[in-house]
């Protein structure tokens, strides 16, 4: 009980601390920067983060560049999804699922809506993390660190097998593209042996493909030289936009897709390393077999994008327990902020909220005060946004193509990257034109580097035993699920083709 | 007589154009890009940022960090060794796996050792071995003593065929365990999976865990060093304990490519030993488990080639492979 | 009717990824396998590559029934378009490291939209120009990223 109020009490301070003039200030130069990085492609949260740490420095206050820094990361998760829902490019990993429902929905001029809905969605899922870190940070943090590597491998596969079922079109073909993406992961430097893989001697892939290089060249590019096929002269968009905002059926069909996309966001997010992607794979998948109108989903069901977008909000929340609690930092955004506290003169770790409560609390009463600012920016600006659809699609492609090309060239500041870029865009064209789905591809890419690590790491650890994936409580639990869910799956295959062979 | 006047004169003129040259534009004229090969966050990056955040004081132009990861630290430290030798960038990281252990096994893009002028070395990042805080064994000869009843002993590592790994190969070795080496990628996931007690033993740097020591959830067992390190004085080497595992861990220093000019090089190694007894930076470098040990060019020139020796004797002497 | 159509391509994809599958099981043999409970870095690519022979022919039998009368993969032409949208953005990063951001870029926007999409020239020029500009301030001056000067370094 006197936890509790302790923890009022320190929540409490925190607020005070946080609606002080400069940090109120700070944190919302954040949630514009933040908005901003996460809108552009290319640079990301992490990069612009530790371009501003010599700036963190002449603030002076841990406490201020935190706030600023905090609200670059949440920031660009609310910005990640415009572009994903505007122009079909996923700004990260996380917004990858979100293109799938959103974009359709800006092609039937719903995209206000689609906007909206995911502005709205951030800001409940992000403040459920937040309030869900103030109070279950610690024991959470605790079983966060039960996951080891087998752990990761059943998690990482459930998230492909989910993958798999997002895809529209015949089995074999979801499967192939799986494929191809694990594939595509696999070049670069492999970490458990040290080699080298289908580089071909070129230096540049060393470190394997980029993440933005790719959705930029396959989703991005591949889109626009798709469309230069039929010669679309006018917006875009050529359905009148009926709505601006989502409409109260809207939002009750999506209210429980935000609530449980939130709590899947919040706890699974909490895992470093990947953890946003899965959870917004995750309630994908769940909002397609609770709904009541899964064929809709893939055409612009408004679930398919509320939940997705709630989930990964809340794991950017999440994503901080770990840094705050135990001093382990779970991506690379995280990372540069525990950089930046290390440097003035701040430990992060178990004995931050003891030794430092100002710290934590301030931070913590900013992330809700951080949500409450992003809402009220991005709202307005969905209008903006859906104006700049009515731009004519002929200048409004070479345009993105730029966005592109810079956003990729800002990685590393080489002109090979755009190349690539090039390639997978001719690739990604082409697999549009055979009706190949390039989402679960991308996240088979994302998804299967975790997963090859992880199941070598458990096998060194194991001495060769497959049985550890079993043996443990938390591993095994979900290998059950899995197997469960693969037997489900069959079942109701087998039982559609018998009811289509009787009819 | 008036002609050999003259003849002095012009003579003099002449002899003095390089000062001349060297007043008109003294180094540096404008900011000095300091590139870190590894990832932004990682201990090699915060202590390049700790010496930018000081380095205001004592150097007439700002140091701009620049992160290049790659290829294990050899991707940013080629770029250094191809750039232009004018003293305007600057590798700091000098001494790390990839300059000390990597060449004993692999072919590299560039010569580390003659490629490369040692600046000055900052601080050394020794290898520690680290068991969790609640396991049943509490020293080395503990943990030896356990795991010689098992078929093997799990250690997680930050990096396949780093220095750490190299360094817990040999240990399995000297002590007769077999040592199974688990790599991560990098320090940070590395310390994640012992404290979660994935592995039964993890090798780290200090500055990789010093929160983790000072909570208990982590003891340190061992130090891979010639003599203790400052940053965790109570824990033993292993040669203490009688197990002969010395190599100098990760060396930092900064370093220019082939070619900089001599004055260059004095000025830069000058205003770094400035930052290096500079208190705040000191505290600071403490604060974080990373120790100031500074060292001049030719020191540390030699403390260099003498690390590299060092590795491949233990590499010799316990046999260690790339699988 | 549209199922019909795409069944010839989907079996020429189906040989297309088997062809892909076969290289880089082939590619993959020069890595080290390891074995089952020690897999090497050549281990799940090349069982990947297997799997993905195995698929591209059960994608070519699936489609093996009919497709004579396959829909044309270019239509009326259609193929112009997006090739020169591919020739453009290609001559793009080629000479963006000659001359530099700023004239390939404005080049870039005057070329697309007067030869694929043929808008006016006033209109093209003004937004080729404000196009560039924008793009400059934003990635060079208010985010830092150096942008490639060309020769004029």
């Amino acid at each position: 009980m006197s936890e509790i109020l302790g923890m009022f009490q320190g929540l409490g301070n925190g607020f005070a601390i946080a609606f002080t003039l400069t940090n109120l200030t700070f944190a919302f130069i954040g949630a514009v920067l933040g908005t901003v990085v996460g809108i552009l492609p290319g640079l990301g949260p992490s990069a612009t983060i530790s371009l501003l740490l010599p700036v963190s420095f002449k603030i002076g206050s841990p406490v201020t560049s935190i706030i600023m820094m905090a609200g670059i990361f949440y920031g660009a998760m609310y910005g990640g999804s415009t572009t994903s829902i505007l122009v079909n490019i996923p700004g990260e990993a996380a917004s990858v699922v979100t293109c799938i429902d959103g974009y359709q929905m800006a092609r039937k001029g719903r995209a206000g809506p689609a906007l909206g809905i995911a502005a709205i969605g951030s800001f409940i899922a992000g403040t459920i993390g937040v309030i869900g870190l103030t109070f279950v940070a610690p024991p959470l943090a605790e079983f966060a660190l039960k996951f080891g590597p087998p752990e990761y491998f059943a998690l990482t596969l459930l998230g492909l097998l989910m993958a798999t079922m997002l895809g529209e079109g015949s089995i074999i073909k979801g499967l192939i593209m799986v494929v191809m993406g694990l594939l595509l992961g696999s070049v670069g430097l492999d970490p458990i042996s040290g080699a080298i893989r289908f580089t071909w001697g070129l230096n540049m892939l060393q470190e394997g493909i980029d993440f933005v290089t790719l959705a930029m060249g396959m989703f991005g590019m591949g889109e626009i030289f798709i469309n230069l096929e039929k010669a679309i002269k006018t917006e875009l968009v050529t359905r009148k936009v009926d709505h601006l905002w989502p409409t109260l059926k809207d939002w009750a069909d999506s209210k429980w897709a935000v609530i449980r996309g939130s709590f899947i966001g919040f706890f699974i997010g909490i895992l470093p390393g990947g953890g946003a992607v899965i959870s917004s794979l995750v309630s994908y998948a769940v909002e397609k077999r609770i709904s009541k109108t899964p064929e809709e989903f893939g055409k612009g069901a408004i679930q398919g994008v509320a939940g997705p977008e709630s989930a990964n909000n809340a794991a950017a929340s999440a994503s901080f327990i770990p840094l705050l609690t135990l001093g382990i930092p779970g991506n690379a955004a995280i990372a540069m902020i525990f950089a930046a506290l290390l440097i003035q003169g701040v430990q992060p770790g178990p004995f931050l909220i003891t030794e430092k409560p100002d710290i934590f609390w301030g931070v913590v009463a900013s992330m809700y005060i951080g949500n409450v600012m992003l809402l009220i920016l991005n709202l307005p600006m969905v209008g903006l946004w859906v104006q700049l659809l009515r731009v004519p699609y002929s200048i409004l492609a070479p345009i993105i193509v730029l966005f592109c090309c810079v956003g990729v060239y800002s990685l590393r500041n080489t002109v090979f990257d755009i190349y690539v870029m090039g390639i997978f865009g001719v690739i990604g064209y082409i697999m549009r034109k055979v009706r190949l789905d390039p989402g679960p591809m991308i996240l088979a890419f994302v998804l299967g580097p975790i997963l090859e690590r992880a199941i070598r790491q458990a096998l060194l650890i194991s001495a060769g035993s497959p049985l550890i994936f079993f043996t443990r409580p938390i591993s095994g639990t979900l290998m059950g699920f899995l197997i469960l869910f693969i037997l489900m799956q069959v079942f109701i295959t087998l039982r559609r083709k018998k009811a289509d062979r009787a009819s | 007589m008036k002609i050999r006047i003259l003849l002095a004169l012009v003579l003099g003129v002449f002899l003095s154009f390089p000062a001349w040259g060297m007043a008109a534009e003294k180094f540096p004229t404008k900011a000095i890009e300091v590139d870190v090969p590894f990832a932004a966050g990682g201990s090699t990056d915060v202590l390049a940022r700790l010496v930018g955040k000081v380095a205001p004081k004592y150097f007439d132009k700002p140091l701009v960090v620049v992160n290049k990861p790659g290829g294990g630290g050899i991707t940013g430290t080629e770029s250094v060794v191809r750039s232009k030798p004018d003293g305007y960038t600057l590798y700091l990281g000098q001494g790390s796996g990839h300059d000390l252990v990597t060449p004993h096994f692999q072919k590299m893009p560039y010569d580390p050792f003659n490629d490369l002028i040692p600046i000055c070395r900052l601080s050394v990042h020794s290898i520690v071995m680290i068991i969790r805080g609640d396991a049943p064994y509490k020293t080395l000869k503990e943990f030896i003593e356990w795991g010689k009843k098992k078929d093997q002993v799990t250690a997680s590592v930050s990096t396949k065929a780093g220095s750490v790994d190299i360094t817990f190969q040999a240990v399995g070795k000297a002590t007769g365990l077999k040592i199974v080496t688990v790599p991560f990628r990098g320090g940070a996931e590395a310390v994640t999976s012992i404290v979660g007690g994935q592995t039964d033993c993890g090798g780290n740097h200090p500055s990789e865990i010093i929160s983790h020591i000072k909570s208990k959830r982590l003891i340190p067992i061992a130090v891979a060093l010639e003599n203790r390190d400052s940053a965790i004085p109570d824990v033993p080497t292993f040669r203490e304990l009688g197990y002969n595992v010395v190599a100098v861990g990760s060396v930092k220093g900064v370093a220019a490519p082939k070619g900089t000019p001599p004055e260059v090089i004095s000025y830069l190694a000058d205003r770094f030993k400035k930052v290096c007894d500079d208190p705040e930076f000191i505290k600071s470098m403490k604060d974080i488990g990373q120790p100031v040990m500074y060292q001049g060019p030719q020191d540390f020139s030699k403390y260099l080639k003498d690390g590299f020796v060092q590795f491949g004797q233990m590499i010799k002497e316990f046999n260690i492979k790339l699988e | 009717m549209r199922r019909t159509a795409i069944e010839k391509w989907d079996r020429v994809s189906g040989y297309v990824l088997l062809a892909i599958g076969v290289i880089t099981a082939w590619s993959s043999t020069s890595l080290s396998m390891g074995k089952a409970s020690r897999p090497g870095p050549g281990f799940l690519p090349f069982g990947l590559a297997l799997i993905l022979s195995i698929l591209a022919i059960a994608l070519i039998l699936e489609n093996r029934k009919k497709g004579e009368s396959a829909a044309p993969f270019w239509p009326e032409r259609t193929w112009l378009r997006p090739l020169l949208g591919v020739a453009i953005f290609l001559l793009y990063a080629f000479v963006l490291g000659i001359l530099g951001f700023i004239p390939t870029t404005f080049l870039f926007l005057v070329v697309w939209m007067g030869a694929i999409e043929r808008i006016r020239w006033f209109t093209l020029l003004t937004i080729s120009i404000a196009v560039t500009a924008v793009l400059f301030f934003i990635f060079e001056y208010f985010l830092e990223v150096p942008l490639p000067a060309g020769f004029w370094s």
